[in-house]
């Protein structure tokens, strides 16, 4: 270091005579870090010298080197373990013997950089250095790539801070107990914690501290009263003091006071004692005695007592939880109240003070008028105890009979009563251990009265419903608001709030009502007879909110211009806000314009559509007209309340028909039909109308036996002719057949088992010796009417069994045949005269129109002795027409003629 | 992990005997003592973390490698690694014992000057554990047959940092001595997992397999 090194310091002092000075100085760089110089200089400092003097030469320079006891480790740093205070400016060095430049030196693991001093010592300024561990803080050296290692521990301490909120106190007036807020401990590894030491001047004694906040100091017993206390703190960096003045009467603070109790504790009042401990001799202490319900101080009294306490605490609510706590303070001089006892007690209980507000819902369950009564617990303040049960007295105020009494255990809060159509008064009482409250009356009329009222609407506010009315009448003692809590669909709450007879509104207010739903009101007058009459209905919405759901639209009347919404089933009732109307969108095809009654709109998501707002709630049908035939439209309805509509859902496509199919529908579709009605008429009569337009008449150009005629006889034959056909042979043959008998009277059997063969030849019994009328052949035909069939019957022709068959040879030739059907015929209509043979033969094959009399065939059959006739067939109307005298021996419709005549 | 190692302990008492003739002999004491070892080890890695960071850096860093400087008088766990298999069963457990007694006594010293309580805590409760392997290794010895090595008078170590001792070779002491104690630890499971199976009867064979993830 240069003698004219800026670095150096200067220190002056006076020294007297043969006294030797001592003079400590710390440098700021380490000493090891660098030789140190020093040298020094003195003048004469005499009053008889004038000024200024003259200073002596300097001394020579002599060195301090500490690099020379420092060792042989390769890497010293230095100071070694330093103890500073937070804040301060430190300076380090290392010194290298290995004379390598790569040293690299650390703060707490963080590379530093500092000015090199020479060849082998650098020098590192740490400023503003902070508290980080009690451990000290390290910092070292190391050489890169190589072992050598050095370091020291620094340790900062934090700054000692004056002690505060310094005071002395005592509670006996024998110990002063003094307290301090101590601030930051100091402690480090390298110093222990500050110390604090308390001293009192006028005394001269002191005493350390044992604890780093408080401290004790006994009081002397030559009644000292004035004290001067002054605390220290220190530690090996600091010392810091504060002091404080007091006179020790006027810095008591009483011990806390103790066995505090209630006594003789009654409904209203109640008496509170306790004790504190004495100070000194007859001193008075001043106790404050406090009563608390429900947290907060109600009631406050001041007692001065010596040892004991008792104060008697009046106007108590019964049943109550009360604290009463004390705090005394010393009399002579208020310096601070002692700490505070509490204690807990509850009142005795009173008989409840108010009535039960009772309300009544009434309704009819099977014809009878059920009355539901509803009463809400007493608050606190009137219960004055625990409510054990309700008493319900019903007196019939119609006719005299006997008080009906009910006691329903509490907690219940409501009862049901069924009643007749007399008017009745009912009283409510509610009773605790002590006794009954007064009693609340309600009247009940049998008759329900007027319900239908002026409905209204109420606004809904932060604070609740503003429901206001009408008075009716003069002379209403009160009026009740009655609504329900919860939403309309769910079970009803019932609530209620009484008013006042002067009353025409109130805020209606619960916790219960939410945004978006309905409530419902009614307003009652309470009349002078304590009866209720239903004033008005009120309906609101504590916050009316936007539609959450949309109407289900139903289609119809789709026409090529138009169609028909409807939406009937929709309820504005239970709607999340009053629905003032509905909103009808429409999306036409591209490009085209909106109909009539609609205007252009954009939705949110952008897109363009037509709307139509009806705004009538109740409307809830809606024509689309003036629309284009064979287009696509997407229509969607939504209702709006004063906030808002309901939310935008998926539209729904409808294709209008084109212009002319109704019209085709109108006309095609009724003519399908009458078509198929026709078709399946004349399915079912086909049989009908088959014998009206096309009966099978026999062609006897077609006649199968025509071809086997003239495949057999005669090819050239055309037309069958008579003589060509091979009539019907009839076969009589006399044979007794019991059996056959029967079938005259049994025609249902016949029916089943020969119908199919209606052509048949039944021979009628014959015997020998048969008296009666001879046997008949009989043609049975199942179409004969009942009539013809009686006549029939009736009219048996007598076959003679004598006569042979031979005998009926004439017959084969027609006129003969004619001749005997011409008698048959006559006789059937008279007696038959016994004995005489006839026989009735009809040709089957015989055409009607055959009046050919040559066209009989040629094989006569048997003779038989009676035979009967009977229509094989129904016959042409031309053919019905002839003459019977003519037809009567070839078509058996002569025979229906005359039936049918007979009738 | 903790877990396991505490729940092997506990049923160390129930490990059968490993000879099943009825001396049960040093192999219980030998198998007692490695677990010792190995659960000593686990718990010092905790209570170094803690301790090293209490010196702060560059003691907690994970790379400090510092020479030894002042830490001459702890025993040394490093052995030539024939040295080490040449060394008797004697001089193995004497060795050691007397590591240990050494190192338990500056480990006291330590915990006498932490400042915090809950480092205290940490450091009292590894003594205690140390002090109960020195005993299982006494027992082993006498199980064996062995005398135990009595300290010579003056050469009780004591904790005494000398006025040239400064405060950063303190922590470098501080340093050594958790760093010598984790290698005596990792020697001594070696020592006694050798010694073990020296002891155990081949017929009677009964390995404990104890796995001390993450050591």
């Amino acid at each position: 270091m240069s003698q004219e090194d800026p670095a150096g310091e200067n220190y002056r002092t006076t020294v007297k005579r043969n006294r030797v000075l001592h003079w400590s100085w710390e440098s700021k760089l380490p000493l090891e870090c660098a030789a140190h110089f020093i040298r020094m200089r003195s003048m004469v400092d005499d009053a008889r010298i004038p000024k200024p003097g003259f200073w002596s030469n300097w001394s020579s320079w002599e060195e301090a080197d500490a690099q020379n006891s420092l060792g042989h480790d390769p890497l010293f740093v230095f100071p070694k373990d330093k103890l500073v205070e937070e804040g301060s400016n430190v300076t380090i060095c290392y010194v290298s013997r290995i004379h390598q430049d790569n040293i690299s030196c650390y703060l707490e693991g963080v590379q530093i950089y500092g000015e090199r001093l020479d060849r082998s010592v650098s020098a590192f300024e740490l400023k503003n250095v902070s508290f980080i561990r009690k451990k000290g803080t390290n910092v070292f050296c190391k050489v890169d790539q190589g072992g050598a290692l050095g370091g020291i521990v620094l340790f900062v301490s934090k700054v000692l801070e004056e002690p505060k909120d310094f005071s002395c106190e005592t509670q006996d007036l024998k110990t002063l107990t003094c307290t301090w807020d101590p601030g930051s401990d100091t402690g480090l590894s390298k110093q222990p914690s500050q110390s604090y030491t308390l001293f009192e001047s006028f005394s001269g004694k002191k005493t350390l501290c044992k604890h780093r906040n408080w401290c004790n100091w006994q009081v002397a017993q030559d009644s000292q009263e004035t004290y001067n206390f002054t605390l220290v703190a220190e530690n090996y960096l600091r010392k810091r003091s504060v002091s404080i003045l007091f006179n020790l009467t006027q810095r008591v603070h009483p011990m806390t006071p103790y066995n505090l109790f209630p006594k003789n504790v009654r409904a209203t009042n109640a008496t509170m004692t306790w004790k504190v401990h004495s100070i000194g001799n007859n001193s008075t202490l001043l106790c404050r005695l406090e009563l608390l319900a429900e947290g907060k101080v109600i009631q406050q009294h001041n007692v001065s007592i010596k040892v004991n306490g008792e104060y008697l605490l009046s106007e108590l609510e019964p049943d109550t939880e009360y604290v009463a706590r004390v705090r005394c303070a010393y009399t002579n001089h208020f310096w601070k109240w002692s700490e505070l006892i509490s204690q807990k007690f509850n009142t005795a209980e009173a008989a409840p003070s108010e009535a039960p507000d009772v309300w009544r819902n009434m309704k009819m369950v099977s014809g009878h008028p059920t009355v539901s009564l509803f009463w809400k617990p007493l608050s606190k303040v009137h219960a004055n105890g625990k409510i054990l049960f309700y008493n319900v007295i019903v007196e019939n105020l119609d006719k005299p009979s006997r008080l009906e009494v009910l006691s329903i255990p509490a907690p219940a809060r409501s009862t049901e009563l069924t009643l007749d159509q007399c008017s009745y008064q009912i009283h409510v009482t509610a009773h605790n251990n002590v006794g009954p409250s007064p009693a609340s009356v309600i009247v009940i009329s049998g008759d329900p009265g007027n319900e239908e009222v002026e409905s209204g609407r109420v606004n809904g506010t932060e604070d609740g419903f503003s429901v206001s009315w009408k008075p009716q009448s003069g002379d209403a003692t009160g009026y009740v608001v009655e609504w329900c809590d919860g939403p309309q669909d769910l079970p009803c709450v019932l609530q209620w709030k009484n008013l006042g007879p002067n009353t025409t509104s109130t805020v209606i207010s619960s916790g219960a009502f939410r945004p978006g739903v309905r409530y419902n009101f009614r307003i009652y007058e309470i009349s002078a007879k304590r009866m209720a009459h239903l004033l008005e209905k009120k309906a609101g919405y504590l916050e009316e909110l936007a539609p959450s759901d949309n109407p289900q639209v139903v289609m119809s009347n789709l026409t090529s211009h138009s169609f028909t919404l409807s939406w009937k089933d929709y309820s504005t009732e239970s709607q999340p806000g009053f629905i003032q109307g509905y909103h009808v969108y429409l999306k036409p095809k591209a490009g085209e314009q909106c109909p009539p009654a609609f205007e252009k709109t954009v939705l949110p998501e952008d897109s363009v559509c037509c709307k139509h707002t009806i705004d009538n709630p109740e409307q809830k049908t809606f024509v689309v007209e003036n629309l284009q035939p064979e287009s696509i439209y997407e229509f969607f309805v939504t209702p709006y309340t004063s906030v808002g509509e309901g939310p935008l859902d998926a539209f729904t496509k409808i294709t209008t028909p084109d212009e002319y199919s109704h019209i085709l529908i109108r006309i095609i579709l009724p003519m399908i039909f009458c078509v198929l009605i026709v078709m399946i008429i004349c399915y079912l009569k086909r049989q009908w109308l088959k014998e009206k337009c096309y009966p099978d008449i026999p062609d006897p150009y077609k006649s199968s036996v025509l071809s086997l005629i003239k495949s057999k006889e005669n090819p050239h034959l055309t037309i069958m002719n008579v003589n060509d056909c091979v009539p019907d042979a009839i076969e009589v043959i006399n044979k007794p057949e019991g059996s056959k008998i029967q079938f005259l009277g049994t025609r249902k059997s016949l029916t089943e088992t020969e119908f199919t063969k209606p052509a048949c030849i039944y021979l009628l019994p014959t015997e020998k010796n048969y008296s009666g009328p001879g046997p008949c052949i009989c043609f049975e035909n199942f179409t004969y009417n009942q009539a013809a069939s009686d006549f029939a019957s009736c009219g048996h022709f007598p076959v003679t069994p004598q006569a042979p068959p031979h005998q009926l040879g004439p017959l084969t030739s027609p006129e003969n045949l004619l001749k005997a059907l011409e008698q048959n015929y006559m006789n059937s209509l008279g007696e038959i005269p016994a004995g005489e043979a006839n026989l009735n033969y009809v040709s089957q094959l015989a055409s009607p129109t055959s009046g050919d009399k040559d066209s009989l065939p040629t094989n006569p059959p048997e003779p038989a002795l009676c035979s009967e006739y009977k229509m094989q067939m129904a016959i042409p109307l031309g053919l019905a027409s002839a003459p019977p005298s003519e037809n009567s021996s070839l078509s058996s419709a002569t025979l229906l003629g005359q039936g049918e005549h007979y009738r | 992990m903790l877990a396991c190692l505490c729940a092997v302990l506990w049923h160390l008492p129930a490990v059968p005997a490993l000879n099943r003739t009825g001396d049960p002999g040093p192999g219980p004491s030998i198998q007692k003592t490695y677990d010792l070892t190995r659960y000593l080890e686990h718990q010092l890695r905790s209570l170094a973390g803690t301790y090293l960071n209490y010196l702060g850096p560059p003691f907690n860093e994970p790379d400090f490698n510092p020479p030894r400087l002042g830490a001459e008088t702890l025993p040394r766990a490093t052995v030539n690694l024939e040295v080490w298999r040449s060394l008797n069963d004697r001089l193995r457990l004497t060795q050691n014992y007397e590591a240990y007694s050494h190192l338990l006594c500056y480990l006291r010293g330590l915990n006498r000057q932490a400042a915090t309580a809950e480092l205290r805590r940490s450091l009292a409760h590894f003594c205690t554990s140390l002090q109960g392997l020195l005993g299982s290794i006494a027992g082993v010895m006498a199980a064996l047959g062995y005398p135990l090595p009595q300290p010579l008078p003056g050469t009780e170590p004591t904790w005494t940092p000398g006025p040239a001792h400064s405060d950063f070779l303190q922590k470098m002491d501080d340093f050594w001595l958790l760093k010598e104690l984790q290698t005596w630890l990792w020697r001594s499971a070696k020592d006694f997992n050798r010694l073990k199976k020296k002891m155990q009867p081949p017929a009677a064979a009964v390995t404990l397999h104890l796995e001390a993830h993450g050591f």
